[in-house]
């Protein structure tokens, strides 16, 4: 269904356009086919239990995505094809690779050190690349991407396996410092040390959109493993100071503000972009101009974090709102799962992803249209770039993963074992009748520890 | 944990709502708002994307089109205009940065095909290759005759007016000074801004066409106005005489009115208007009174804005009547074109027309045509009477002093058309100095041919900038002119084709 809607979005883009069916449509909706199938199957195979509604609705922000981005540069959008390509590739390798959720936990500091190695990478002199300002790529020859795309959801994994392991330790808050309960130090560091990490990395690299990314995320995950309110409270008070702090201290802070506040006072300067892209969010009124009859051209960086305006200028109201409505369902969708799960564990890291999701949308979105001060991150599953897509896929093919778990804990499909539990039981039964009794501990801790 | 798991749910469809309120805020509630902020192009953007039709003269030229842009440019299409200066007037200018104007702003619908019947007529393109169903103008202005005109003013300041009498078409309407269209359209908006400004600060207006939108004072021409409010009242006939005399001394002064160049004039109807005496018709007025004058002129149009199918045309006038009781001899000076009277050059062409159509003032027009992009006609201007300022007899008896001035009087040194083709025509010099100033006049001359069988009417009128202008007369300086203009009208067979196009048909560039 969402593969239809797309094709018919790219003939009726061209059609505006140009004014033709393009030439292309047949290899188009054959490569399209070809993906939306791969990944169904893939989600059929390997992950028969899990949501139904979460792989439609990323196709369909993709196949928006993709054809704006057609739309607006063919050059791109072959990129953009190619990228496809791989984030479904690696969608379907995640599914197959991580077979249970809890294989993710086991990983948990690698995935720590991992994703603060991912966050320095841009840092480093010859590889990191300024783009627009922010420090956030990295160069390898003809290839660039952004690190911290994947570091995101490394950190939602750590935090998700830290906070399943110590979270009574942490919400006991025997410390006391004035009026506020708080854990011991030592339990509730690595968090810290994460969490500052990876915004003081942010900040330094000017990516004002990932810091406030992270300290959401961190925020919303403390609080929800503790169900603490002390942690919102105190979360936005350390916020407020901070957003203060760095409004006063950091030049290109107080120029998004004062463009967020009055982006018509220098119309043709820094508020070129958010101005023009209200002009066109306007122009599209309703139902739009058409795909291919405006001009979102005039946008720059349409293809990737404006790319909201466009669809808005193109599609109008009733297009803003079925991407955000796809959001929102996709939110839905990841909240359900963390709902009907009752591993910790599964709850966090699903509420994490969710969350990273739902805010790295609400940011972007809320940034082009006034919401809130613009800060560049990508609007997921719809903008033009690799990594993003890369990691968005990943992310969900992971909330597909703990879907289809907590549908097979609830008995809805057999909890088949898996071909690696099988293959680990099968080695047990052969070593000896000793270890049997072993068995059931065995499948949930590393069959690579238990072959070793 | 799930509570603060449904709690997160609560918040982040909150953010959400935020964000479905404020987008209804942009597209729904601020559209207008936005679309009118200076800096958004969007909407001309969209214009100059979709193709636009040409405007094309009487005979085929055509006067203003797009073509495909540079590659580099904005949009798709920018507007040319291959006649350059001359039909600037009447074609305007369509620009990006710079607005639009005259037929490109007022008929830009036709154009663009936006009209419903072009909308409706376009549904078929719906299934077929293309999507241009831009529209067509076809002018009633010609573009040899344009060329004509442009040639016979050279580079003095005025206007001529060509049109046809039974119609009110107009078939050569120039302007000096004009201006290239195709500089106010240059896609380097830097360029063409320039250029705008530079036109903006020429103190000759040349953005301003003299025919139709600007007036002057028209002198003795004014006297067919006069004379035919003065017959229409009953104040005067053919055999009103008046004793001939050097000056008139008005009541309420002690400065006498002189006729032109000191003379002593008088006569009977016939004779006074022949050889343009001044007292006379200052007489005359007085004798009508402030509320008859007035009225009788006002009949004419005057103080109306002309009704042509062009955006911002200008109103004659003939001043402010308040307190005119007081002032006698200022009504007694506008009875033969002087003090406040200005007319419009157009409006003295239609006076002309008038008095040949036997009273009836036609609404003159430029456009004959809107075509469909197929070239079936959507509408074609018809014909409308704007006014009936005399009755028919009143007409007759001045077709009879017009053809007594081309014969005989002020205008017979050079309006006689070749192939002896009769004419009829009124002359004006409207002396602009006051007393002890430098002279400085305008030259005018209004005519119709042929008398018998009216076909075209003619306007001439020469802005006193130059000493020759202020040292001639009207017969002397704009006869010549409204003879060739006849002359080049007369040539042109009848199924449009011109056989033999006077002096030269290149625009001298």
């Amino acid at each position: 269904m969402a593969g239809l809607i797309t094709a018919v979005a790219y003939t009726l883009a061209s059609l505006g356009a140009n004014s033709e069916i393009p030439a292309r449509i047949g290899p188009f909706l054959g490569v399209l086919l070809l993906l939306v199938g791969a990944a169904h199957l893939g989600v059929r195979l390997l992950a028969r239990g899990a949501d139904g509604t979460m792989l439609p609705l990323a196709v369909l922000l993709h196949g928006i995505g993709y054809v704006m981005i057609t739309r607006l540069d063919e050059r791109l959008a072959s990129l953009q094809t190619l990228w496809s390509f791989v984030a479904i590739a690696a969608f379907v390798a995640t599914l197959f690779l991580v077979q249970r959720p809890t294989d993710l936990a086991r990983y948990k500091w690698t995935l720590f050190f991992g994703g603060a190695f991912l966050l320095l990478l841009p840092m480093v002199p010859v590889l990191g690349v300024d783009i627009n300002g922010a420090r956030i790529w990295v160069q390898l020859g003809p290839l660039s991407f952004q690190p911290g795309e994947f570091a995101k959801i490394a950190l939602a994994i750590f935090f998700a396996a830290y906070l399943a392991e110590r979270r009574e330790l942490i919400a006991a808050s025997t410390w006391k410092v004035g009026p506020f309960r708080l854990p011991e130090i030592q339990y509730i560091a690595p968090i810290l040390v994460a969490w500052s990490f990876s915004v003081l990395v942010m900040v330094g690299e000017r990516d004002l959109g990932s810091s406030l990314l992270f300290f959401t995320l961190f925020v919303v995950m403390m609080w929800v493993a503790t169900e603490r309110v002390s942690y919102l409270v105190i979360g936005f008070v350390l916020f407020g100071a901070a957003a203060f702090v760095s409004w006063r201290l950091f030049d290109h802070v107080q120029t998004r503000v004062d463009i967020w506040l009055d982006p018509w006072e220098d119309e043709y300067g820094k508020g070129f972009q958010i101005v023009q892209a209200l002009y066109g969010i306007g122009d599209g009124g309703i139902v739009g101009t058409g795909l291919g009859r405006g001009s979102p051209d005039k946008v720059p960086e349409a293809q990737n974090d404006f790319i909201f305006a466009a669809i808005g200028e193109e599609m109008g109201l009733v297009g803003a709102t079925t991407v955000l409505m796809a959001y929102l369902l996709l939110i839905g969708a990841g909240l359900r799962t963390a709902l009907r799960t009752d591993r910790t564990f599964d709850k966090l890291l699903a509420t994490g992803l969710t969350t990273i999701l739902g805010m790295q949308a609400f940011i972007i979105v809320g940034g082009v249209i006034k919401v809130v001060p613009l800060t560049g991150i990508t609007l997921p599953f719809v903008s033009y770039g690799g990594s993003s897509l890369l990691s968005n896929y990943i992310a969900l093919a992971i909330l597909l993963r703990l879907s289809d778990t907590s549908a097979r804990r609830l008995g809805e499909l057999p909890d088949d074992p898996t071909p690696r539990e099988r293959w680990a039981a099968w080695r047990l039964r052969r070593s000896g009748p000793a270890a049997s009794d072993h068995e059931q501990e065995a499948d949930d801790r590393s069959p690579v520890e238990v072959a070793s | 944990m799930n509570r603060a798991i449904r709690q997160l749910a609560a918040a982040l469809i909150a953010l959400y709502v935020m964000l479905f309120a404020a987008l209804n805020f942009w597209q729904v509630n601020r559209t207008e708002e936005l679309a009118s902020e200076p800096g958004n192009t969007r909407a001309l953007i969209r214009q100059f994307d979709t193709p636009r039709g040409p405007i094309i003269t009487a005979d085929g030229v055509v006067a203003a089109r797009s073509v495909q842009a540079p590659g580099d440019s904005d949009v798709k299409f920018v507007r040319t205009y291959p006649t350059g200066d001359l039909f600037a007037h009447l074609t305007g200018y369509y620009t990006f940065g710079l607005g639009a104007s005259q037929l490109e702003r007022t008929k830009s619908g036709v154009l663009t095909g936006d009209t419903f019947t072009q909308q409706i007529r376009a549904l078929d393109n719906l299934f077929g290759q293309t999507n241009d169903n831009s529209g067509e103008l076809r002018l009633t202005v010609r573009e040899d005759m344009q060329a004509v005109a442009k040639f016979l003013l050279g580079p003095r300041e005025g206007s001529i007016v060509l049109m046809e009498i039974d119609t009110g078409a107009v078939v050569a309407m120039w302007s000096y000074p004009s201006f290239d269209p195709n500089r106010v359209a240059d896609p380097d908006y830097d360029a063409a801004f320039d250029y705008v400004t530079e036109l903006q600060a020429d103190e000759r207006d040349p953005l301003l066409a003299n025919a139709y939108q600007q007036r002057y004072m028209p002198g003795s021409t004014f006297k067919v106005l006069t004379t035919g409010a003065a017959l229409d009242a009953g104040v005067i006939d053919l055999e009103s005489f008046w004793e001939p005399e050097r000056e008139f001394l008005p009541p309420q002064t002690s400065d006498p009115i002189q006729n032109y160049a000191n003379s002593v004039c008088g006569g009977d109807l016939t004779e006074v208007f022949r050889r343009s005496c001044n007292t006379p018709f200052a007489r005359t007025a007085l004798e009508l009174g402030p509320e008859r004058f007035e009225d009788g002129i006002e009949r004419w149009g005057v103080g109306d804005e002309i009704p042509i199918d062009l955006p911002r045309a200008a109103t004659s006038t003939v001043g402010d009547f308040d307190d005119i009781d007081e002032q006698l001899p200022l009504l007694a000076i506008r009875g033969f074109g002087q003090n406040d009277d200005q007319m419009v050059p157009l409006h003295m062409a239609m006076v002309a027309a008038t008095v040949a159509n036997d009273g009836v003032m036609m609404e003159p027009f430029v456009v004959d045509a809107e075509l469909d992009h197929d070239g079936r006609v959507i509408s074609r201007t018809q014909p409308e009477v704007w006014k009936r300022p005399i009755s028919r007899r009143t007409a007759g008896i001045l077709q009879d002093l017009m053809v007594e001035v081309a014969e005989r009087g002020t205008a017979s040194c050079c309006i006689a058309l070749d192939d002896g083709i009769s004419v009829a025509a009124k002359t004006g010099t409207a002396q602009l100095d006051g007393p002890g100033e430098p002279e400085r006049s305008h030259a005018w001359i209004i005519a119709y041919a042929p008398a018998e069988d009216p076909k075209y009417a003619v306007a001439v009128m020469l802005k006193g900038t130059t000493a020759e202008i202020s040292a001639g007369t009207g017969g002397r300086l704009a006869g010549p002119i409204a003879k060739s203009m006849l002359d080049a009208a007369f040539d042109i067979e009848p199924d449009g084709v011109d056989v033999d196009v006077a002096p030269t048909t290149e625009p001298s560039e």
